[in-house]
């Protein structure tokens, strides 16, 4: 079994070659004053193509068209491949045109999305088995969900048994809101608690106001709100993790779109140039 | 607190039907008749034995009794009639197994367009009037299946005779290893089917049982077994003879291990470490080399108050040879530097091993000149690091790739019975459900396992099947619809089974499921006579009829999951741990 650390070596000395490959073959073009964007700019849409098929395989599971995992070292290799091809195809220079500002604008968007969603794939997961219990992202509104009732059950018998409002009015000032959605989504990302320590913190002011009994129920609502907490973290992480590709994908399908634009512009005014 | 009775062994006879003048009759039948009730401890007299550990059991002519390849805990006396050994094998389908067959590309890829939108729905015919064998009896333990054509299975088989009188199917269920025959009834047979701690009981007190089923072991697999071992390799055969006529059998713990599994997952790691048979003990004298024929041990060295796995050990693996040979090799000096065990040997659940004593290694394997032992020099370990233990050394006696929790949690939830454990790597694992959502797309659109289960440190272990070194799913299906694939991957063919929950009670990880089932037409199927739903066993199957392999490991695009085969000494865990 290869190991990560080969895998990447050989992949990237791969991607240095084929990038000086490039260089050269950009320089022969242009020192026997041929035309070198045909060729780049042909290479960089099938490239993208290609690395658009990524998606059609990965909902094909079952075709035997090597694993996902090898798909997708090409894609990440193969993506900053692009850059230089990009690079080249551009002159090095920034596009002037509507359309070829656009495209660069999207082709920008589209790479540098990739390069953080690898960012955010290498480094969230290990993240997610640091903190609460992790849980489905799809159950965890239900898990949410559960936590309010708790709470609700506990305020509840807050009001009938203690007869006091101090619990009852923080509820309704703070608790609602805080148990009613995920929260703090950046300072999670962040890996902040801040917002935590001080909503607690906000919470154990009132417990000068409270008898015995209100201080045991304000105790386990405070485990409430830390429980409600590490699942905004996890919610936040995880949706971190499959957010980011709904700015990859559709984009990439734009870039695609705006590139065959492209050429067919190109090809239109070809004799112009 | 409430007072119970102390559970006795017989509280759960194998037949509550079974009477004091069936076993007087037993009793009156040779081999049992000349068996000496005397020798048999007051705790478990004879009497209690054929009572509670037997069975009376009548088969019609066909009557399908073992299948060659199934997993079975008891072995069967014929009382009166005959059976038939075929001994060239039956195909598949009159087993009631899958003809093993992979989708084409064109099959593959209509699962783009075919998969049904319901869950569970099967395409199969649930008939089996053209494999030549037929179901009679009720859904649950009852439904036999026997042969149509008796003449024609004999004719175009290599079959022989076992008559009354004749034992048979006991090396399987003493050594808990695959049936290697189909055994069928020839006209109507009586049997006595014994289960294996009686079958244990009787062999370790009647001399004469004893030596038949040692002699059958030793004849038919006990060689084998020892030339499989390389320290053997390089013998001749009548002195792999004279060692097999040498070597002690013994089991240790509980062959229905599955059963205490729950009970015991409850439990601290030191009460589940103290409740496994010791096999051998730390610090005692090296007798002899143990080779494990089947179940699972674990190798564990005492620190501060507790037992420190060290590693486990398998079919096929052995312990006490470097001991041996590291005083073999010091042997002049008067016993002085002797090393004793150095690890304890404990069964995990069950183990059955073999034990070939001490002075049969020094004398056929080691020879007697250490300067030119006979076993080729590579074939010998390196002397024993005899140290006292310490952190530092401990740690490195511990399998160095293998994180010592990992390790402990392995053995404890006696995982390492998997031979395709699905580990995720929860640091790689981005939550994509790729791998989800590619198992549904192999089976029908229904997911086959549950990314969910135990975890050490960043890695888990997936609730999905492991198709286990010893499947006890595979005992007690009364049609053979679970089995082991040629390639190693237990199956369940849908066709054949009848829903009666036997191996999802066995499973002692919960993979496998019982689902309601439904036609094509997404309707469910429903039993004509009670109208309740059919239900059918699902489990990870492994992707069989797929091409290119499991289709979860193969969609997860960041190498987080991995099918990982535990018997291979952890190495492919540790070279993926280790990637």
């Amino acid at each position: 079994m290869i190991t990560f650390a080969s895998r990447r070596r050989r992949n990237i000395a791969i991607l240095v070659l084929l990038s000086v490959l490039s260089g050269i073959v950009y320089t022969i073009y242009t020192l026997s004053l041929r035309h070198p964007n045909f060729i780049s700019g042909w290479t960089l849409f099938l490239i993208m193509l290609l690395l658009a098929l990524y998606n059609v395989r990965k909902k094909l599971p079952f075709i035997p068209l090597a694993s996902s995992s090898s798909w997708l070292q090409f894609h990440i290799y193969a993506g900053f491949f692009t850059s230089v091809l990009f690079l080249l195809h551009i002159r090095f220079r920034v596009p002037n045109g509507t359309l070829e500002v656009i495209l660069s604008i999207l082709y920008l968007i589209v790479f540098s999305s990739g390069v953080v969603g690898i960012l955010i794939s290498r480094s969230v997961p290990a993240r997610l088995t640091t903190r609460g219990e992790e849980v489905v992202f799809e159950r965890i509104p239900t898990f949410q969900r559960h936590l309010r009732d708790e709470l609700d059950q506990l305020v509840s018998h807050a009001l009938s048994e203690a007869k006091s409002a101090a619990i009852a009015d923080f509820y309704a000032n703070r608790l609602l809101l805080f148990f009613a959605a995920p929260r703090n989504f950046w300072w999670h990302i962040a890996q902040s608690n801040r917002p935590c320590y001080a909503l607690i913190n906000e919470f154990r002011a009132l417990n000068r106001y409270m008898n015995p009994d209100e201080q045991e129920l304000a105790s386990e609502i405070a485990t409430l709100i830390t429980t409600k907490d590490d699942l905004d973290y996890q919610h936040a992480h995880q949706a971190l993790l499959k957010y980011w590709l709904f700015i990859h994908i559709p984009l990439t399908y734009s870039l695609l779109l705006f590139s065959l634009v492209h050429g067919v512009a190109v090809y239109a005014f070809i004799g112009k140039i | 607190m409430r007072a119970i009775p102390r559970p006795q062994r017989w509280d759960s006879p194998f037949d509550p039907n079974m009477t004091d003048a069936d076993v007087n009759r037993i009793l009156s039948i040779l081999p049992f008749s000349e068996m000496n009730p005397d020798d048999f401890p007051p705790s478990t007299p004879l009497h209690g034995i054929l009572h509670n550990d037997t069975r009376i059991r009548r088969y019609q002519s066909g009557d399908i009794i073992v299948r060659e390849g199934d997993y079975g805990d008891s072995a069967f006396f014929i009382i009166s009639g005959a059976v038939r050994v075929v001994l060239d094998g039956l195909p598949a389908s009159m087993l009631g197994r899958l003809e093993p067959k992979r989708k084409t590309f064109l099959q593959v890829l209509a699962q783009l367009w075919r998969n049904p939108k319901e869950p569970e729905v099967r395409h199969t015919s649930r008939d089996v009037d053209d494999s030549g064998v037929q179901a009679r009896g009720d859904a649950g333990s009852a439904t036999r299946i026997f042969l149509q054509n008796v003449p024609g299975v004999l004719d175009a088989h290599n079959t022989v005779q076992l008559e009354t009188g004749a034992f048979f199917g006991e090396i399987a269920a003493l050594g808990r290893v695959e049936r290697t025959a189909t055994i069928f009834a020839e006209g109507e047979v009586e049997l006595l089917e014994v289960r294996w701690q009686g079958l244990r009981d009787i062999r370790r007190r009647n001399r004469t049982l004893k030596e038949h089923i040692d002699a059958l072991y030793r004849e038919r697999s006990l060689k084998t077994h020892l030339l499989a071992t390389p320290m053997f390799q390089h013998l001749s055969e009548d002195e792999i003879t004279e060692i097999a006529n040498q070597t002690v059998f013994e089991t240790y713990g509980d062959f229905d291990w599955h059963t205490s599994y729950q009970t015991l997952a409850g439990e601290s790691a030191a009460s589940r470490l103290a409740k496994e048979p010791i096999i051998t003990e730390e610090g005692h004298y090296p007798n002899g080399v143990i080779l494990i024929r089947s179940g699972f041990t674990r190798l564990s060295k005492q620190f501060g108050h507790g037992h420190r796995t060290k590693s486990y050990l398998g079919k096929g693996q052995h312990y006490g040879f470097d001991e041996i040979v590291h005083n073999w090799r010091r042997g002049n000096d008067g016993g002085n530097s002797a090393v004793p065990f150095q690890y304890s040997l404990r069964a995990v659940g069950y183990a059955d091993v073999l034990i070939v004593p001490t002075p049969i290694i020094e004398k056929f394997v080691l020879g007697p000149d250490p300067e030119n032992p006979r076993l080729p020099k590579e074939l010998l370990p390196p002397p024993v690091a005899v140290d006292e233990a310490t952190e530092e050394n401990v740690q490195e006696l511990t399998h160095p790739e293998v994180d010592e929790d990992m390790l402990e949690l392995l053995v404890e939830n006696r995982f390492i019975n998997g031979t395709a454990t699905m580990m995720i790597n929860l640091d790689r694992c981005t939550r994509c459900d790729d791998c989800v959502r590619a198992c549904a797309a192999a089976h029908d659109n229904n997911p086959r396992f549950i990314r969910h289960g135990p975890k050490v440190g960043n890695y888990m272990v997936a609730n999905a099947c492991m198709h286990c070194a010893d499947p006890v799913c595979m005992i007690g299906c009364p049609t053979g619809a679970i089995h082991r694939e040629v390639t190693g991957q237990v199956v369940i063919n849908d066709a054949t089974c009848i829903g009666c929950s036997t191996c999802a009670n066995s499973c002692p990880y919960h993979n496998i499921r019982m689902v309601e089932v439904r036609g094509e037409d997404g309707d469910l199927i429903l039993d004509q006579n009670t109208n309740a739903p059919i239900l059918t066993a699902t489990k990870c199957d492994l992707c069989i009829d797929q091409l290119g392999g499991p289709a979860c490991q193969r969609a997860c695009p960041h190498d987080a999951l991995r099918r990982i085969d535990m018997q291979d000494g952890m190495k492919s865990l540790s070279d993926w741990i280790n990637r």
